[in-house]
This record gives structure tokens, sequence and C-alpha cells, in this order.
């Protein structure tokens, strides 16, 4: 199980690093992110739409970054506690010799 | 796949917020259910979410160098069935439109109906199908997470499709160009959440198998052969 587990981060890994390398070839790769070209999408098919509605508060860039960054954090950490809390249980579970099950 | 703010007209932003509202009711009811009748899902539950959280905080990069991100809502959607992940979805999205400057208010209910509501159906209906056609569990999983992914990725173009038709070609011309934005990104990123998704079902497979057992709506295979 743990070597099948690799073996998935791995592809997973490589499937990123792939596309960056194939990405940087392309000419006038900025890696912009996909939500801004659709909203440019919209831009050429109804050029006189204008948005109606601003956000209500948008970070300054060097902020954004940190605050993507304590979001895959937050999300990691637990996603990582019950993983470890279940994975530990497990094995005290087994360690213990007059456990049945 | 957010819908920037602002950028869907008033009468569509109003009628997508009707359209999922319903749908984040009924899955706080559900979550709340959830919490009294098995509290010892609580954990697994957070750890979903938690997922979902993560995953949509990870901005990858495509072969046509661009970038997006996945959603995540697969995983839950498999362990916990599809209605509870509205309510995550839905959280997930908040954050990201009031702190993030990324996605919306104004288009929350739309973001919410393609990546909390159509991508988590999706992902379980595929589970259940392929699981009914006696695939693998694993290929079942990545194809549960791949394919929510890409609807979720289909609807926000159909979304964006309706309210901005190409000037010639029409709803489907638009709906073409849209997903042309979308899909160079999308393909590999989802094939990336697939993986990860079935990296975390092996693991709980391994070593939560009590708590697997405990949820009604895992198909059988999922929690029979766990330990």
């Amino acid at each position: 199980m743990n070597v099948r587990n690799g073996g998935l981060l791995v592809l997973a890994a490589a499937l990123a690093i792939g596309s960056v390398l194939i990405g940087s070839r392309q000419e006038g790769a900025e890696f912009a992110g996909a939500d801004g070209q659709a909203m440019e999408a919209v831009a050429m098919l109804n050029p006189e739409y204008q948005p109606w509605f601003g956000f209500i508060w948008e970070p300054p860039p060097e902020i954004a970054s940190g605050l993507f960054a304590l979001q895959a954090a937050l999300g990691a950490g637990v996603l990582g506690y019950y993983l470890g809390f279940r994975r530990g249980q497990a094995q005290a579970r087994r360690k213990r010799p007059d456990a049945g099950d | 796949m957010h819908i920037t703010e602002g950028f869907l007209p008033p009468l569509h932003a109003a009628a997508w917020t009707a359209i999922a509202l319903p749908f984040v009711v009924v899955s706080a009811r559900r979550v709340h259910h959830l919490m009294q009748e098995q509290p010892q899902t609580k954990l697994l539950l957070a750890a979903s979410g938690a997922f979902a959280f993560m995953i949509s905080a990870l901005k990858l990069p495509s072969v046509t160098g661009s970038c997006s991100h996945a959603t995540g809502t697969g995983l839950g959607a498999i362990l916990f069935g599809p209605s509870v992940m509205a309510l995550m979805g839905t959280l997930v999205l908040l954050f990201q439109a009031l702190l993030l400057a990324h996605g919306g208010i104004t288009t929350l209910g739309a973001n919410v109906f393609s990546m909390a509501i159509v991508g988590p159906w999706m992902a379980y209906a595929v589970l259940r199908g392929t699981q009914r056609w006696g695939a693998p569990l694993a290929l079942s999983v990545f194809l549960a997470a791949m394919l929510g992914d890409w609807a979720t990725y289909l609807t926000t173009a159909g979304q964006l499709a309706l309210a901005f038709p190409d000037p010639v070609s029409g709803i489907a011309g638009s709906f073409l160009k849209f997903t042309g934005v979308f899909a160079p990104t999308q393909l590999p990123l989802a094939i990336i959440e697939g993986l990860l998704t079935v990296v975390i079902v092996n693991f709980l497979r391994e070593y939560s198998g009590e708590e697997l057992r405990s949820l009604k709506f895992l198909p059988q295979t999922l929690a029979t052969e766990t330990r």
C-alpha cells in the first residue's frame, strides 16, 4: 500500500513538474490564472460589459500569497493531523496483544 | 474555475444564487444530523473539508503556460455523499472570495453550483456507476475525482456561455470558447486531483476502517475490505 501511494505521489508531482517544463516553452508563458483568462474572453465576447460589482477587499499581492499559503497550511495541517492520529491509533491497537478484533 | 466578482449580470447572479441556496441549506442540515448521529465521523469530515481547502489553494501550472487549481471536493462526496459537500465547498469559496479576491460574493451562487454541487454529484455518480460495473476501487475513486473536477469546469464554462453568448455562434460557440480556456489547465490538474484522492482513500482503508464502516453512503467494497 505504501509503495503504491508513493508511486502515485511521484506521478502527481511528475505531472505538475512536466507541465511547468512544457508550459515554459510556450511563447509568452506567464502562468497567468485561467480564471483571469476566462474574464478576458468575456471582454472579447462582449466588449461593452462592465463588471457591476467590485471586490469588497483585495489583499495586496504579498499578503495574498501569504493568505494562499495560510489556506494550504490550514488544510494540510488538519488533514495531516487526522491521518497521523489514525495511523498512531491503528499501530497502538496492533501492538496490544490482548486487543482482539 | 471561479467566476470573478461582478462578471455575471445581476439577473444571472441572482438566479444561480437562488438555485444553489436550497442545496446549501439541505447540506447544512445533513452535516448537523451527521454530527449528532455519528459524532465519531466528525474528524474525518473535517479532514475531507481540509483536503478541499488545501487543494483549492494550490495553483498548479499547465502545459499551455497558464495556471489554475483543482477543487478537491470529490473525496468528501465519495465518503459522505454529495450533499454534504455543498456546505464545505461554500466555506472554501467564501474564504477565497472575502480574503483572496478570488471568485466573488455576487458570483458565489454560480461558483457554489459548479464546484460544490455539480462536481460532488458527478463524482458520486461516477463512483457508484463504475463500482456497479465492477471496476477496481482505486480506478473508481480516480475517475470519480477526475470527472467531478471536469464537470465543475464544464459547468463554469456553461454559466459564462449563458451570460455571454458569442455574437456569431451563440451560446454553443461561447461555451466552446470558455471550455477552451479552462481545458488545458484542467485536464492535467484533474488527473493530479484524482491521484491524490486515491492516495487518501488508500490510507483511509488501511487505518480508518471503523469510520469507513460506519458511513452508510459508502459502497460496500470500500468499507468491507478494510481491517
